[in-house]
């Protein structure tokens, strides 16, 4: 594609180009950007809100409009989430609209090039190779992947196309690779999904205890809030439990290291001291607990078709007391690296009545092959001490995405969900088949593929058309190499709605060009349930589409025109209004489309005009009945649930021909694969490339220093990337860390494609790699 | 949408006296706006600011730098109001705690290192500093760019001829005006002689002119 940019543009740029010279001149290194001008503009700007496009923080941002253009972005001090406080991110996120490659025009692949071509032409061809292909090879041979970037309506009217009227559960997201083990975390231990705590949480905690989880880079909104409560209370303490030194590590008061995978035990020692030194909050546990073991050895899922069901059985605090004998603080030691005093230490702070404590975690206990498991046990200290559901008492799941919880976890785009409960339920069923209007027979009972199991059915051709929305799995997948060379194979149709060229668009035979975030109007769903609306604040360009009007275009001429009937004035407000009946009820209840145009973010259980800040307790939630201090009704029994879960090695552990961990990860300045932070100058120009974090005395051994390459070896792939020796993280020894953002280095293609068994959520920390000098 | 397209070229028309009036119904009408939820950490007292002039020694006050301009204050930000990049090398392992950044920036003075006096920052209660800036490491694009910034607030624009000019920009993590407008380390063009006063909102009052959140309807 050409770029055209009219002559005055181009004086602009050039003459920017030479004061960018000779300021260089002056001050050597330093660039000035010294951008254009909106013409004719008097400093004049309009904000409107919105939440932030990235991490699932969901701040609440302001952005400026001057000219149809978005120019200006600050804190919303009206939103609860940040009080007028962004990260970089958020306040160059406008900048990411502008990058010149933007897609705006649909392309169609023919003869083996892309080629331009009306959006209508190309949703014509979208409509006709689903039906041909579902027609030819049976409903589940076509599918559809998105993302926790979707819009709420964005994933609500995929799942009621594909699940309602094309009778398919081949319906995933990406929040899968991300979020899966929290969800069956909370449904485990719960019963119902999300935290039950909230932001507010950080304002009260005393102890704040980060599970594998670099916060002060991944989630920096809410760990400066963090910082700003130690600096203003005394009795603050940040604990950082990490397996790599990160600035969360610096900034932490103390921080404890812990070998890949020993997660497991550490939390069930935890709970052993805590048992051991009678911390346990008896009154609580009597009352709101019961006790459960499910399977053991479980698997890792690396095979084609793997399947598990987990079973529970009911346990009495005796068994599951003599199931944590085997988690002496001083046997733990030698299996994590953890000192037992460091782990006594963890215990007495989760122990000691008189502290509240908060514990985060994010990716390192979701990615992770026991990450359902994980999420459990650390449910479990905080049950053991009665620690939750109360101001600064708060086991806290954060999210990555701006709404994997309000899409995909609340609307049920995977492919066992439905907008509420799941496809197994002849209730859930007939509650979606009746707010859809189709039959109920068109709603599959069974769950087809998880994501990666998805990308194999790709792989193998089970799947031979797959519609991937908002993004980029070309660059996310574990084991990438088998699934890119599976999606590229000749009979398969792949359509890809995206705002800029990935390596997924790559792949595509169908472009479709999408509006980007405040292109359109839409919702997303944060870590803490709160829903937050956004208009359409400037135009998309050229032909570009919101993802949910891509849908509607298709499903109509699939014949669904009584299902998708609405107009492109208000079709998100409609489409709010009938996914708001899914959840109508104290548990679940959401604001009407009103309230959510009117506020910066509402949170959900939304009853009688009041926001539900802490569940579970009948103080703040209406939802509870029993009468007593504590109302755990997503279980049957009413109680929240303590797991006896064992430490089980990770998939594949370093040997001594793979003698090292490869850990993946982020960085503060990018978000998910980078394709919009790295059009984002400030924030490309900080970090502009992927590199290889190592421990100093591994590239002492392997004589390498900073900068110089280094090739990374599993037995699925290699990669050669540039070391970064005591740059902001640093590894342990026999450890290496990669960030992903970076397209040019696939870092994917070295990962193994393990997964939890019961979430199916990948596993990204952990494999065995070696490593040369290149 | 319409509400808000008429009232900018609302503000755009009136001039003079006029525009007087209307920013006191923009004043009024934001302050009834601000009395919500959220909005209770803003200083509206201007404590800190008073606690923060009283706190700077007298020679910040008077001392000259010579080379931070708009000009330069500008190239740093992607529009106004973003927040800077950081204009010098830092140590790969930056890490952005107090002991590093904080300790030139919090109170400023000359920095031998830079050869310069150090801009002091406006919001110090931040201290994750890594949050919001970031240093240049590579000046080549990803992709090329056709963002458009916005000019500037002009400077001095008083409502009468002899009046105190207005605050041109939003005070969220400014409300510390000592910072960019006093000392050795401010900005040429905006620093004031009369900083020891203290009490800079006394006579300067806050004139965004923007249509704020008019968009939609606050509850």
């Amino acid at each position: 594609m050409t770029i055209t940019i009219d002559r005055r543009r181009f004086i602009q740029s050039a003459a920017a180009g030479s004061a960018i010279a000779a300021a260089g001149a002056i001050f050597p290194g330093i660039s000035f950007g010294a951008w254009p001008k909106v013409a004719g503009n008097t400093g004049v700007v309009s904000w409107q809100k919105t939440p932030c496009r990235f991490c699932g923080t969901g701040c609440g941002v302001l952005v400026g409009v001057v000219d149809g253009r978005a120019v200006a972005v600050k804190g919303d001090p009206n939103c609860s989430v940040n009080k007028g406080l962004c990260c970089m991110k958020g306040y160059h996120s406008v900048q990411a609209l502008y990058g010149t490659d933007r897609i705006t025009t649909a392309k169609i692949r023919k003869n083996g090039e892309m080629v331009e071509v009306p959006i209508q032409e190309a949703l014509d061809l979208v409509a006709a190779k689903l039906k041909e292909t579902r027609d030819k090879h049976g409903k589940d041979s076509v599918a559809i992947y998105g993302s926790g970037q979707w819009t709420i309506p964005d994933g609500y009217v995929a799942s009621k196309l594909f699940k309602g009227c094309l009778s398919t559960n081949n319906v995933e997201a990406n929040a899968r690779l991300c979020m899966a083990s929290a969800v069956t975390g909370f449904m485990t231990s719960f019963g119902i999904d999300e935290p039950m705590g909230c932001y507010e949480d950080i304002d009260h905690a005393n102890v704040f205890i980060t599970w594998g989880n670099n916060m002060a880079e991944m989630h920096p909104v809410l760990f400066s809030r963090m910082l700003a409560n130690r600096k203003r209370r005394t009795n603050v303490k940040i604990i950082d439990f990490a397996t790599r030194l990160t600035r969360t590590s610096q900034a932490a008061d103390t921080s404890i290291l812990f070998r890949p995978q020993t997660d497991l035990a550490v939390a069930n020692a935890i709970c052993h001291e805590i048992i051991a030194n009678d911390w346990v909050n008896w009154n609580f546990v009597n009352e709101h607990v019961s006790f459960h073991k499910g399977k053991t050895n479980i698997g890792y899922g690396t095979e084609d078709h793997f399947a598990f069901t987990d079973q529970d059985e009911a346990i009495s605090f005796e068994e599951y007391k003599k199931f944590l004998a085997d988690y002496t603080p001083e046997r733990v030691e030698k299996i994590s690296g953890v000192p037992a005093k460091d782990i006594k230490y963890m215990a007495a702070l989760y122990g000691d009545p008189a502290l509240k404590v908060t514990s985060f975690w994010c990716m390192g206990m979701n990615q992770h092959t026991r990450g359902t498991w994980i999420n459990n046990l650390v449910y479990n200290i905080h049950l053991l001490v009665g620690k939750i559901s109360t101001p600064g008492n708060s086991p806290f799941s954060l999210t990555g995405q701006p709404s994997a919880c309000g899409t995909v976890r609340e609307v049920g785009t995977l492919t066992h969900g439905l907008p509420h409960g799941v496809v197994m339920n002849e209730h859930d069923r007939q509650m979606a088949a009746e707010i859809w209007e189709v039959p109920v027979a068109n709603i599959d009972p069974k769950p087809t593929y998880h994501t990666v199991e998805m990308f194999r059915a790709l792989d193998r051709g089970d799947i031979k058309f797959i519609w991937i929305q908002v993004t980029n799995p070309m660059v996310t997948m574990p084991n990438l190499k088998r699934y890119r060379e599976g999606a590229k194979k000749d009979d398969r149709f792949i359509v890809v709605s995206d705002v800029y060229p990935t390596p997924t668009t790559d792949v595509a035979d169908v472009i479709l060009p999408s509006a980007f975030w405040i292109e359109k109007e839409g919702m997303f769903g944060n870590s803490e349930r709160r829903t937050q609306h956004f208009a359409e604040i400037v135009k998309p360009p050229g032909e570009a589409m919101s993802d949910t009007w891509q849908i509607i275009e298709v499903a109509r001429r699939l014949g669904f025109e009584k299902q998708f009937p609405w107009s492109k004035e208000d079709y998100i407000e409609k489409i709010w209004e009938e996914y708001r009946k899914f959840h109508a009820g104290p548990k679940h209840e959401m604001a009407s489309y009103q309230v959510l145009r009117a506020r910066s973010g509402v949170q959900w259980p939304f009853v009688n005009g009041k926001e539900t800040r802490w569940r579970f307790n009948p103080q703040y939630d209406p939802a509870c009945t029993n009468g007593k201090d504590f109302d755990f009704y997503g279980k049957k029994d009413n109680r929240a649930w303590i797991w006896a879960r064992p430490y089980e090695p990770a998939a594949e552990s370093p040997d001594s021909e793979y003698p090292f961990w490869l850990n993946t990860g982020r960085v503060i300045e990018h978000w998910h694969t980078g394709s919009l932070t790295r059009r984002i100058p400030v924030l490309h120009n900080a970090v502009p490339s992927g590199y290889v974090e190592m421990h100093p005395e591994d590239a002492a051994q392997l004589g390498v220093v900073n900068g110089e390459k280094v090739r990374i070896i599993s037995r699925r792939g290699e990669i050669v990337m540039p070391a970064q020796i005591n740059g902001r993280g640093v590894p342990p020894r026999n450890m290496v860390f990669v960030p992903f953002f970076d397209e040019s280095y696939l870092i994917n293609e070295v990962t193994l494609d393990a997964f939890c068994p019961i979430s199916k959520q990948p596993d990204y920390k952990k494999c065995a790699v070696r490593l040369e000098k290149a | 949408m319409m509400e808000k397209k008429g009232s900018e070229k609302w503000a755009k028309a009136v001039p003079g006296l006029l525009a007087l009036s209307f920013l006191g119904l923009l004043l009024v009408t934001g302050r009834e706006a601000r009395s919500v939820e959220g909005l209770d950490n803003f200083d509206h007292q201007g404590k800190k600011l008073y606690e923060a002039g009283e706190a700077t020694p007298e020679i910040y006050l008077s001392a000259d730098s010579g080379d931070r301009n708009l000009a330069s204050f500008y190239e740093l930000r992607q529009y106004p109001g973003s927040p800077p990049r950081i204009p010098h090398k830092v140590d790969l392992s930056f890490s952005g705690n107090e002991t590093d950044c904080l300790s030139c920036h919090a109170k400023g003075g000359y920095s031998p290192e830079f050869g310069k006096f150090v801009p002091v920052t406006p919001h110090p209660e931040n201290s994750l500093c890594y949050q919001c800036h970031v240093p240049l490491t590579e000046e080549k694009p990803f992709v090329a760019s056709d963002w458009q910034s916005i000019e500037p607030p002009r400077l001095g624009r008083s409502f009468l001829s002899s009046s105190p000019p207005t605050v041109p920009h939003s005070l969220q993590l400014r409300e510390n005006c000592i910072a960019c407008h006093t000392g050795p380390g401010a900005v040429a063009e905006i620093r004031v002689a009369h900083a020891s006063r203290g009490n800079c909102r006394q006579c300067h009052v806050p004139a965004v002119q923007t249509d704020e959140l008019r968009e939609f309807q606050r509850k």
